[in-house]
């Protein structure tokens, strides 16, 4: 997406084509600022307002600024002319000696607040995968139906019946799960909706509002339109999704700490950059340039690892030929060891993801006793994928981030240059990954360990080995890069990795900053 | 022209062409009979390659103008000329131009594959005008997956041909955007990741082909996958993955980049420089290089993804696997290897008359068949004892007994494989049939070798090598070896009676084993032969006594065992064995009825009512509520129209004895009668609409028609018709089908399925003919010219000719039983078959059909053998374009395919014509069938030359000018007749019937005899099996169905629906309440965890396999195990 001031008419037609108005006096906000604030401001209005006001650029763009200031480097590394100064790109420049700094404070208490970790109760049968469904679409269809007066799907058709003689207009509302999505010959757009009752054909017509919303499959979301006679099609005139009210007012810690976002380590492959990563840990033991860095450093008292800590083995065909390490063991007793130089001071969570040793199947559990023994310095806390945890009072969502696979091949924008944005459409979802059958593997568990509620102040991910920050109301989402060089796959796929840079989280002010260690 | 023929030869064509004409003459009154939805035959025959296109492009004229194109110029050029004709409009009338172009680039395509595969009508599924950023008109080409059955060439010379059209029809060259670019990059690596290419392109040679090729190659989604990075692109209409551009960039252009280089040259084409640096860039690997030190370098290559059951016969060029021989039987080449028949028994039955096996050269595999002319394999018993087998009932007899399978024995593989493969030759091992020409170059003399000691002499007195049977495998020896070996002899052996006797030591006891010497062990002595004794003391430079002749000869021998073994015995001993195939089991050999899943009688609808088996009685009991009549049911058939009384129905055959034809309408406009769009919605018209059907009195009637009662178990039709016009086939063919339990395939027909073997000759008693019956049908003299007298006679094969296995003979029967009734019974016409055993059966015509093929070939069926494969001439199965290297393809019978075959039935969509007889060839021209025929040698003798050329390393090229092959003899008499063979065999149908791999019961059976007899054989690492199967096999299994459980699909047990995950509402809403199950289940995921361990264990596989398999393990038992309950397991009462 380009990021050039937008003129005035196309500002118009953009928000109209969302259903909103807009005050001249905002206009004139918005000619100064980008496509993509224009996205933002879009994001964050309430789907239910009808104008556009100078309150609503300012509030939202604004909570944006801060992040944007500290991310447009990273996120755009095409446009990336300036280099913002809390960047500081590099923070290492030689192996001065370390100063000596004193933390501000020692770490408070993780407290893990949901992990499937020695809760899974699956053993693989059909009434698992329904009950996973069902409560997938009971508690986000409680999340919607405060907004929409919806009625069971079964009901309309009866209704529909009877009503094709009277009254054809009454608009009604359903809550569903998305089964199918299709273009029909005509153009427009076939959602297949689905709830425990039954299911419904609702129709987006091409010159609808709504017709460019983007929709993924096993979402759960409300329309609300118009009926067709027989009652076998709604056409569909608003859509809900759970999304994060507006109302969500974000959670700080009281002290300044800071926690620092990680993951896809790759420890044991021979793409795993270790130089950078040992300038990394050089720099949590003090070993920093600048003031500022000293800053940081002193007040960092997390750090949170989202998954991939070890390359793995068996991950894929002829992994053994790109391995350092061959021993799957070997590699956690590796990388125990590089965590062993962090201080004790600071508190260390790590969640597992896909190349990492408990069952491929989301949610994963927490990585074996035999494993977090290897770990023997006290202050690391292993949780499953996904998990919630809970540090000085700012909940942090932690998921390694399979289904943004799935996202950028199934919703049109999705990028893995951008994983943010995927990742906040996920939140709109209220679910970190809806589509079942795609990449994500799945263990129909009794509860859906996916669904994000209670709403968390950061949702951290990684998996697709790019740096990407956005904020969306309120919620910090952080995806946190790689430690490991370009592999033979990525290089075929022509995937940039963008590594040894990290996102740091101010749990005070929930401002971000990204370090780099990459020469 | 027509093919030049001997007299003989055309009268045997003419004697089939009648028969063919008989019956078509029959099939023509029943078809008239307007039953069916054609009153025509529906196979049109033709003569030769430019009447097959013909047909196959439906455009009228277009035989005459090829035939008048290739008189002048190569098939390649005239495909292009051709090509260029129709889009200049000099050929055939066309709606508008873009019709024409595509018309004539698949027209091309059709000429350069013979006009027998599918791939011009179903590879190319459009061709298509579109505009440059600069306004110029470009072609653009869309391939789709069925391209592969055309081959690289053709696929590459489609491209040619487009750009020829593009040419002299004045478009301008494709001008490709940046992006575009990009995508074709990421598109083809996505392809190769999921599907299999043959040769995986550098992006810079895709950037660079893409950005030069001067017409556009497009194709259609044929995956499911999406690209990520280049999505929805102005000019490309799919965002998923285009199978057909993959394979014509990687498969056609690049591998065939020298072809279409030296067309491009001969037509003086600009616009295709960059095809050299495409040739520069990209040498495939073809062959070994000819400068390169000659040694044979081993080829691993077929051992990949070994899968379980089916087991390593020799791992490459080791020691103890199959000795290659040069030469040809009359039941191998064309991809086809002979191995001693005791061979086969020996290695327990794994290989039998046409199983496939991965060679590690000249090819990728071949079939087997038994060779019993060859030598046999060499075991050594559990007492010690070493045998040599020569016959299969030996091999039965000590197989039990065998503790190692010390030597493979002989595989022959003929010079016209190493010349198709364009493979180095390696060397021939001294055979009999050079030393006899040694000797000839000696003497003039007839010269007897009966015992060793004629042999040494003979070497002596006229200076020739040793005599291949009194030599040993000299050349697995060191010489240090074999001094060894003299020495102990020497110093411990003794003589009795002539048999040397030998303290059983292990070292020696070893070498006299890799020596393939037999042997017997009693009271812990080694014992020989006298003659072997004979042999043994010359090579070794013994006495008889076993002194030593000259025990200075010792030291400072040539480090060449043979050649210090030559040096001690005074005559030239030569290499025995200086090339060994590595191979192992490919496919299973095949010969089964063909069904469709599930099997059907009748291409009818039932619909939901017919249950899971479709049954037509279940049909017919049907009410879908209390207040439906009974047997109506609902389904989508096309609405006809019969033109005699004007009612309206979905049969074809309507009530007053008319022949309907099918009504097109719009299903949304309600606008009836038109054909193309409709003029309304422009939305496709379509005859197809839901029907009520009463399908309990249809049942009815027509079992009362062709006088049957309901008493078959079951009559199986279809949930719903797939085809164009949705025309039920009539219920009375399926009622008889049923009665007679044979099954229909998609387009009406039935089928038999065999592996494709090749025969030159056979000898009437093998397949069960007379010499009476054999004289009837032609065969009046044997393959020397003597008359046919005895059933032992060696006949050469007729080319049309073919020999079924015996369980083919019993299905054909009966469906001849079933066409016989059908004629009688529905059409009310004489009986034409009236067969009632095998024998019956020989004399009658069949149609041979490949998958991937449109075009049928006319066969004779001349007899049956015991094997479980179809043997038929070279030329049959090139005409089918296969060849023998494990393909497999069908026969149906000449009446049925005349009778009950349409067009009408044929699914309506990509890849539906496939498999279907569009046109039948009558006669087979050598020249007009697959290149590939042209390569098979035909001497009975290859010339001491060639085994030179193959001591040296050459490439079969450099002796092409001295070895008789078909290619030589195109165009005259002799392309039918007189070929030859060096090897004979006694029986093309000894050893196993069948593979022990379809024997063999569980998976666990099969694995465990895989190991077993890899254990057993010398040239094998039973190890490295083991590693190899769960690497290849098991670990993909576990991690693919551990994946495919927690994504999967769900499924209706009632109406069979699929569901993409579980319906909300627990049970089916399609046929509400339907118990849904899940479509994989915990035992499809674990089935193989258990036996990976124990083998990974047993066999000492590496840790990181073992480590991979245990994480695995714990990934199922998280997956399949409840936390909760677990810990209040066992432990917690403790």
């Amino acid at each position: 997406m380009p990021i050039l001031p937008m003129s005035g008419m196309e500002i118009v037609n953009k928000l109209a084509s969302r259903g909103f108005m807009v005050e001249p006096e905002a206009l004139e906000l918005l000619k100064a600022k980008s496509s993509r604030d224009l996205e933002r401001l879009l994001d964050g209005m309430d789907a239910s307002a009808f104008m556009v006001t100078v309150e609503d650029v300012r509030r939202i763009l604004s909570s944006e600024e801060v992040i944007r200031a500290s991310v447009s480097g990273s996120s755009d590394r095409s446009h990336g002319s300036t280099v913002p100064p809390s960047q500081a790109t590099p923070a290492y420049r030689s192996p001065a000696k370390p100063r000596q700094i004193q933390p501000v404070a020692s770490a408070g208490e993780v407290r893990v607040l949901n992990d499937i970790t020695n809760n899974s109760t699956c053993i693989g049968d059909y009434d698992e995968f329904v009950g996973y469904f069902r409560y997938r679409y009971t508690k986000l269809g409680d999340m919607i139906r405060s907004r929409v007066s919806s009625r069971p799907i079964e009901s309309l058709k009866k209704g529909g019946r009877r009503s094709s003689s009277g009254d054809g207009k009454s608009e009604v509302a359903v809550i569903g799960m998305v089964s199918d999505l299709r273009q029909t010959s005509g153009g427009h757009r076939m959602i297949e909706l689905e709830d425990p009752t039954g299911s419904i054909n609702v129709l987006i017509m091409k010159d609808s509002d709504i017709f460019e919303s983007p929709l993924i499959l096993d979402e759960v979301i409300g329309v609300s339109g118009q009926l067709s006679g027989d009652g076998g099609l709604l056409i569909a005139k608003s859509l809900v999704y759970p999304d994060v009210p507006y109302t969500n007012i974000p959670r700080r810690s009281s002290e300044p700490s800071i926690a620092a976002l990680i993951s896809d380590v790759h420890v044991g492959s021979d793409t795993f950059l270790e130089d950078d990563w040992m300038k990394f840990l050089d720099w949590v033991n003090g070993d920093c340039p600048t003031d500022r860095d000293a800053d940081l450093v002193s007040r960092l008292k997390y750090i949170i690892v989202a998954g991939d800590l070890v390359d793995g083995i068996g991950i894929y065909p002829g992994q053994e030929k790109e391995l350092h390490i061959l021993d799957v063991y070997d590699q956690y007793r590796k990388a125990a060891e590089y965590f062993s130089m962090i201080p004790k001071h600071i508190q260390i969570v790590i969640s597992p993801g896909n190349h990492d040793a408990v069952r491929q199947a989301e949610p994963q559990p927490a990585l074996s006793r035999e494993v977090q023994d290897m770990f023997k310095q006290g202050n690391v806390t292993f949780v499953g994928n996904p998990s919630a945890v809970e540090i000085e009072g700012v909940r942090v969502m932690i998921y390694h981030g399979r289904s943004i696979d799935d996202l950028v091949s199934n919703l049109p924008g999705a990028s893995y240059s951008r994983p943010e944005l995927a990742m906040a459409e996920l939140l709109k979802r209220r679910h970190l990954s809806p589509i079942y059958g795609g990449r994500v593997m799945i263990a129909p568990e009794e509860k859906d360990h996916f669904i994000i509620d209670p709403i968390p102040e950061i949702i951290h991910s990684g998996h697709v080995h790019t740096v990407g920050v956005c904020r969306h109301r309120g919620v910090i989402l952080a995806n946190s890069g790689t430690w490991q060089g370009q592999t033979e796959f990525q290089k075929r796929m022509n995937i940039q990795p963008d590594p040894a840079r990290i996102p740091l989280v101010d749990l005070n002010t929930g401002e971000v900053s990204i370090v780099g260690f990459r020469e | 022209m027509p093919p030049k023929t001997s007299e003989a030869q055309e009268a045997y064509f003419k004697k089939l062409e009648a028969e063919f004409l008989h019956c078509r003459e029959i099939a023509t009154a029943a078809r008239r009979k307007g039953y069916d939805p054609s009153l025509e035959v529906e196979i049109p025959s033709a003569t030769d390659l430019a009447d097959r296109v013909e047909v196959i492009m439906g455009v009228p004229g277009l035989a005459a103008h090829i035939r008048k194109c290739e008189e002048k110029m190569s098939r390649e050029e005239a495909s292009l000329q051709v090509a260029a004709d129709i889009a200049e409009g000099l050929v055939g009338k066309f709606k508008d131009e873009e019709e024409a172009v595509q018309c004539a680039v698949r027209t091309a395509v059709a000429v350069l594959t013979e006009g027998v595969v599918a791939a011009p009508l179903e590879g190319i599924s459009a061709v298509k005008l579109a505009k440059n950023d600069d306004g110029t008109e470009y072609i653009k080409v869309y391939f789709a997956g069925p391209i592969r059955s055309a081959g690289g060439t053709a696929e590459a010379l489609a491209v040619l041909a487009a750009d020829y059209v593009r040419r002299k029809t004045g478009r301008a060259p494709y001008k490709i955007r940046d992006v575009e670019v990009e995508r074709f990059v990421e598109e083809i690596m996505l392809y190769k990741s999921i599907a299999h290419l043959q040769y995986t392109p550098t992006d810079e040679e895709i950037r660079l082909i893409v950005r030069n090729c001067p017409v556009c190659i497009d194709g259609e989604p044929t995956e499911q996958e999406e690209v990520q990075g280049y999505r929805n692109l102005e000019r490309v209409e799919t965002n998923r993955v285009r199978g057909g551009i993959a394979l014509v960039i990687a498969e056609g252009i690049i591998l065939k980049a020298p072809k279409v280089k030296k067309h491009v040259d001969k037509l003086k084409f600009d616009g295709w420089e960059w095809l050299d640096k495409i040739i520069a860039g990209s040498k495939p690997a073809g062959g070994e290089n000819k400068e390169e030190e000659k040694k044979i370098k081993p080829k691993d290559k077929f051992l990949a993804d070994l899968i379980a059951g089916r087991p390593v016969f020799g791992h490459p060029s080791r020691a103890g696997g199959f000795r290659l021989r040069y030469g040809r039987s009359r039941n191998t080449g064309f991809a086809t290897a002979g191995i001693h028949p005791a061979s086969m028994t020996i290695m327990d039955d794994f290989i039998a008359t046409g199983t496939q096996l991965k060679v590690e050269r000249p090819g990728k595999a071949a079939a087997m068949v038994p060779v019993d002319s060859l030598e046999g394999p060499t075991v050594r018993l559990f007492n010690g004892d070493v045998v040599r087998i020569s016959d299969e009932k030996t091999a039965l007899k000590v197989r039990p007994d065998v503790s190692q399978i010390l030597d493979n024995g002989e595989i022959i593989i003929n010079y016209g494989d190493f010349l198709e493969n364009n493979h180095t030759f390696v060397p021939s091992p001294y055979v009999e049939e050079w030393w006899i020409q040694d000797l000839e170059e000696k003497t003039k003399d007839k010269v007897e070798v009966n015992s060793p000691e004629e042999a040494f002499a003979v070497s002596e007195k006229y200076g020739v090598p040793l005599h291949p049977k009194y030599t040993y495998m000299w050349m697995d020896l060191t010489t240090d070896d074999v001094v060894y070996l003299a020495r102990y002899i020497s110093a411990s052996g003794m003589v009795e009676n002539g048999e040397l006797r030998l303290p059983v030591e292990q070292r020696s006891k070893s070498l006299l084993e890799i020596l393939l010497i037999p042997q017997k062990v009693r009271d812990n002595t080694v014992i020989l032969s006298a003659e072997d004794t004979y042999i043994l003391c010359r090579c070794l430079g013994l006495n008889p006594d076993l002194s030593m002749k000259n025990p200075d000869a010792y030291a400072g021998l040539d480090s060449h065992a043979w050649k210090a073994v030559s040096a001690l015995c005074g005559v030239t001993v030569m290499d025995r064995a200086p090339a060994r195939i590595g191979a192992r089991m490919g496919r299973p050999e095949k010969s089964k009825l063909r069904e469709m899943k599930p099997p059907v009688h009748v291409l009818f609808p039932v619909g939901e009512a017919g249950g899971m088996r479709r049954s037509l009685q279940d049909a017919s009991a049907y009410s879908k509520s209390m207040t439906d009549r009974i047997g109506e049911i609902e389904v989508e058939v096309g609405r006809r129209k019969c033109p005699d009384c004007g009612k309206m129905t979905y049969m074809v055959a309507c009530e007053c004895g008319g022949h309907t034809i099918p009504v097109y309408g719009c299903p949304d406009c309600g606008i009836s009668g038109i054909e193309g769009d409709c003029p309304k919605c422009h939305k496709p018209t379509t005859p197809n609409v839901k029907q009520k059907i009463d399908v309990k009195g249809l049942y009815a009637a027509a079992l009362k028609r062709v006088g049957e009662r309901d008493n078959f178990e079951v009559l199986k039709g279809v949930q719903g018709l797939i085809s164009k016009e949705k025309t039920p086939e009539p219920l009375e063919k399926g009622i008889l089908r049923a009665k007679h339990e044979v099954f229909v395939f998609k387009d009406g027909t039935i089928r038999y399925d065999m592996s494709d073997v090749p025969l030159t000759h056979f000898i009437p008693r093998e397949i069960g003919l007379s010499v009476e019956k054999a004289r009837e049908l032609g065969y009046e003299k044997d393959t020397y010219g003597a008359p046919l007298e005895s059933p032992e006679q060696v006949c050469e094969l007729r080319v049309q000719d073919i020999i079924l296995s015996h369980d083919a003979s019993n299905y054909l029967l009966k469906v001849c039983a079933f066409l016989d009734d059908e004629l009688e019974k529905y059409y009310g016409l004489p009986r034409y078959y009236n067969v009632h055993e095998e024998q019956d059966l020989i004399g009658h015509l069949v149609i041979g059909l490949a998958p991937h093929t449109s075009a049928g070939v006319l066969g004779r069926i001349i007899g049956f053998v015991s094997s479980s494969a179809g043997y038929a001439h070279p030329f049959f199965h090139a005409a089918k374009r296969r060849n023998c290297d494990g393909d497999e393809d069908c026969v149906m019978m000449l009446m049925d395919g005349l009778l009950n075959f349409s067009l009408s039935y044929l699914p309506d969509r990509r890849g539906g014509k496939m498999d279907a007889p569009l046109v039948l060839s009558m006669r087979i021209d050598p020249k007009e069938i697959d290149k590939e025929s042209h390569n098979i040698d035909v001497m009975a003798r290859y010339p001491k030359e060639f085994y030179l050329a193959t001591r040296e390393f050459k490439a079969p090229k450099d002796v092409e000018k001295i070895m008789d092959l078909v290619s030589k003899r195109l165009g005259t008499p002799e392309q039918y007749e007189g070929f030859k063979f060096t090897h004979g065999t006694s029986d093309i149908a000894a050893g196993p019937a069948n593979s022990a791999y379809k024997t063999l019961g569980s998976m666990e059976d099969k694995l465990k005899a895989q190991l077993e007899l890899g254990r057993r054989l010398r040239a094998v690492d039973e190890k490295d099996v083991a590693e190899r199967v769960i690497n290849s096999h098991f670990l993909p299994d576990l991690i693919g169905n551990l994946r495919a459980f927690s994504t999967q699909q769900m499924r209706c047990v009632k109406c069979g629906e699929r569901y993409r995950r579980p319906p909300l509402t627990g049970t089916c809403p399609r046929c509400g309440g339907g118990r849904v199950i899940l479509t994989v289940h915990e035992g499809a995921v674990t089935k193989y965890m258990d036996v990976s361990l124990a083998i990974a264990k047993e066999y000492g596989v590496p840790s990181y396999t073992i480590q991979r398999l245990e994480l695995l393990s714990l990934s199922i038992k998280s997956l399949f195990e409840n936390d909760k309950s677990k810990q209040t397991g066992l432990a917690d009462f403790m």
